[in-house]
């Protein structure tokens, strides 16, 4: 009966949360804010989630804002179980970090428990224009019409394709949904019933958000607190999936499965055209001449319609630091300021959340880059739910996999996924 | 008289000494925890802002909650697979093994050998070696002819597949613990039902299968809690999928907990996990029947 610990697990973790309660309070109470006052510098940590070549990156940016003033010391402190970590000196009131290095996505989630600092005192006093940053970034990181942090990165998918595979084939980047499917079927390569090439990836169902919006539809409705999928529109979108999958079969399901890097269909030319994001260029980009690839937007729907999820990292102040004045004057200098948030670009890859440095050559002059941009133009962040990512995992996706397996038509995928969302949303919506 | 009893209470309360520290730490890690588990099942706790008391709320929305009892549904199917085939391959291979022939030990060692790698190192290998285009499988299948499927990624063979990866993985300790069941049942028995004109299988189902009955107990009992808990080994091969048929009770419960922050229902789902177990185990106390061996 051993097990029993380990099934237990759970509760265990909640339990020690709880005995850490006391203890820390008090402990923290008599240190309370020192430091303030005097020459010394004022220390900050901040957390994040990203080791190896991330920590590095991150420490390049730490290392140039500790030398460009003397008033605070930045540290940067790897959590790799971080959202755990957080929620305990969240409860605790203990060490709390001053800074987060966080998945906007989570913040509809995270924000109503209070357990983050609003920014808008500070924006106002330091007049840092709004209009700068990616709105829709901007948007994901608030809650109730507050603002809690400023975006690091954003990020939205594209259409990558093979340009060796496109030239044989003799077709060109395909800009619409008709112009894929041809592209595809073109280059897919069939050896009896082994797939040898697969024209177009068709491997992520969970990218149905980006098919819906391309179809001319929205995943919510305008409640928000419902789906807004089970219509001719979420029709329309397994109605050419099914067409790709089964009558061009330009893909095979499960082609990818479990190929990592170096055994990547894409790199390997095993793949034709795929979705991915910005990302993947760095990967990508180290096979030089041996794949040459390139990037064009999404194409657009039977009504012209575009159509891309925007996602990214951000940075926020936690309502437990000590320092949320000086961690601002860090976030500002890092997201807010046009050398530094290319600094961070050019460092770590990432297409930055503030506007003015993407006006740099760095994107503006590369082919890779400039299509990104074009497409963060229009792509939409997910819906502020914190049941959305739920609704998408055990509600909707599942009931794809099955209509792609045959085991459910396309109506019925639909309406259960509508049924089984809907409840979810309902399920994991927050209760006041 | 009375010295005796003295000498009887004193070694009494010795004895609870001694025991004290392990009691203390299971009182600490296994009791307490399971209190506040059934105590939190009944509020609505959040790790963060809040923690009232809710009554049976979570438990309705349990009741109502179809994915999970599709998890129930799926595990049981597991378990019901695995849990036989288990004792069956095991205990199969421990008599092979129980051979005295040259050699013999490295061949128990390398039967072991799966136990010890890690279940998430060893899924993903075994996701490369199911890749249905260019996996090992497929490959040897095709030699004959034979288009393999998408193991991982088809709804008819995703599960089968778990239930072959964590077999290879679980097989290895319990045949050592089923080699050391063998060797423990008495050669005269055998002997003995040789003189009397036994044969090979006669011995097996008259001597070996009855002797090592509490063997077969503790391994039954270990497969089905494990069975029960299955976790890693799928979330690594499908991440739930397809279509949710290999989704799993214990992984519901970590994504309601820390993904969504809700504890207060996530430990009413583990609550009801552990009471299936203990369900399970009782039934298949009742099939064991773990009387002592017939010697």
């Amino acid at each position: 009966m051993k097990k029993w610990v380990s099934m237990l697990l759970t509760v265990f973790v909640a339990a020690s949360l709880l005995a850490g309660c006391g203890s820390k309070t008090q402990g923290n109470a008599s240190t309370g804010d020192g430091g303030a006052f005097s020459g010394k510098p004022v220390e900050l940590t901040f957390w994040g989630d990203w080791a190896g070549e991330g920590q590095k990156q991150f420490e390049t940016m730490v290392d140039a804002f500790n030398k460009s003033q003397d008033k605070i010391r930045v540290k940067y402190v790897l959590q790799q179980d971080m959202i755990t970590k957080f929620m305990t000196t969240a409860t605790s009131g203990g060490a709390a970090p001053d800074l987060v290095f966080w998945d906007r996505w989570r913040t509809s989630l995270y924000a109503p428990k209070n357990v983050f600092h609003p920014i808008d005192e500070f924006m106002e006093e330091d007049n840092i224009n709004k209009d700068d940053f990616y709105t829709e970034a901007l948007k994901e990181l608030s809650y109730d019409g507050k603002l809690y942090g400023l975006p690091l990165t954003v990020d939205a998918r594209a259409l990558f394709y093979n340009k060796k595979i496109l030239d044989d084939a003799g077709v060109a980047p395909p800009t619409n949904w008709d112009e894929l499917e041809q592209a595809a079927i073109k280059t897919t390569k069939w050896n009896g019933d082994k797939l040898e090439v697969a024209g177009f990836s068709l491997a992520d169902v969970g990218l149905f958000n980006m098919y819906l919006q391309q179809a001319g539809g929205q995943m919510m409705d305008e409640t928000g607190t419902k789906t807004n999928f089970n219509n001719e529109k979420g029709l329309a979108v397994l109605e050419y999936w099914n067409r790709l999958l089964k009558e061009d079969k330009v893909y095979k399901i499960g082609f990818e499965q479990g190929l990592g890097e170096g055994t990547d269909a894409f790199v390997t030319g095993k793949l034709a055209m795929q979705y991915t994001g910005p990302w993947m260029l760095s990967t990508y980009k180290k096979y030089g001449k041996d794949l040459d690839f390139g990037v064009v937007t999404p194409p657009v729907g039977p009504n012209g319609d575009k159509g891309s999820v925007m996602g990214g990292l951000g940075l926020v102040i936690p309502e437990g630091s000590k320092h949320q004045r000086e961690a601002w004057e860090f976030m500002k200098w890092w997201a807010a300021n046009k050398d530094n948030a290319l600094l961070w670009a050019k460092t770590s890859l990432n297409i930055p959340g503030y506007k003015p440095a993407i006006e740099d050559p760095f994107f503006q002059e590369d082919p890779l880059w400039k299509p990104f941009l074009e497409t963060l133009e229009f792509a939409k962040i997910r819906a502020q739910h914190p049941g959305y990512s739920v609704m998408e995992d055990d509600g909707l996706i599942p009931n794809l996999q099955l209509f792609q397996q045959n085991k459910l038509s396309a109506q019925d995928a639909l309406a259960k996924s509508q049924q089984r969302g809907d409840q979810l949303l309902q399920d994991n919506a927050i209760v006041e | 008289m009375a010295s005796i009893g003295k000498l009887n209470r004193h070694q009494e309360k010795m004895a609870y000494v001694f025991i004290a520290p392990t009691l203390l730490l299971f009182a600490v890690f296994t009791i307490i925890p399971v209190v506040m588990a059934l105590y939190l099942s009944f509020t609505n706790y959040d790790v963060l802002s809040r923690m009232d008391w809710v009554a049976l709320d979570n438990y309705q929305r349990l009741f109502n909650d179809s994915l999970y009892w599709t998890t129930f549904k799926n595990v049981i199917f597991y378990s019901v697979i695995f849990v036989p085939l288990n004792i069956l391959l095991s205990l199969g291979m421990a008599m092979l093994m129980n051979f005295k022939r040259f050699g013999i030990r490295m061949f128990r060692t390398l039967n072991y050998m799966p136990t010890l790698t890690s279940a998430v190192a060893a899924a993903t290998v075994w996701i490369w070696l199911l890749h249905p285009e260019f996996g090992l499988v497929n490959e040897i299948l095709g030699w004959f002819g034979i288009t393999g499927p998408a193991w991982l990624a088809q709804t008819e063979t995703a599960m089968p597949s778990i239930i072959m990866v964590t077999l290879w993985q679980s097989i290895g300790s319990n045949m050592v613990i089923y080699i050391a069941g063998l060797q423990g049942v008495p050669d005269y028995l055998y002997e003995s039902a040789k003189l009397d004109g036994a044969s090979a299988f006669a011995r097996f189902r008259y001597i070996t299968w009855p002797q090592l009955r509490p063997t077969t107990f503790l391994i039954s009992t270990m497969a089905i809690i494990g069975a029960l808990q299955l976790f890693d080994q799928a979330f690594v091969l499908t991440q739930g999928g397809p279509g949710n048929v290999t989704k799993t009770p214990v992984y519901l419960i970590y994504q309601q907990g820390f993904k969504q922050l809700q504890m207060g229902y996530a430990s009413a789902q583990a609550f009801i996990l552990a009471i299936a177990i203990l369900i399970f185990s009782l039934i298949n106390m009742r099939i064991n029947k773990a009387e002592e061996p017939v010697v």
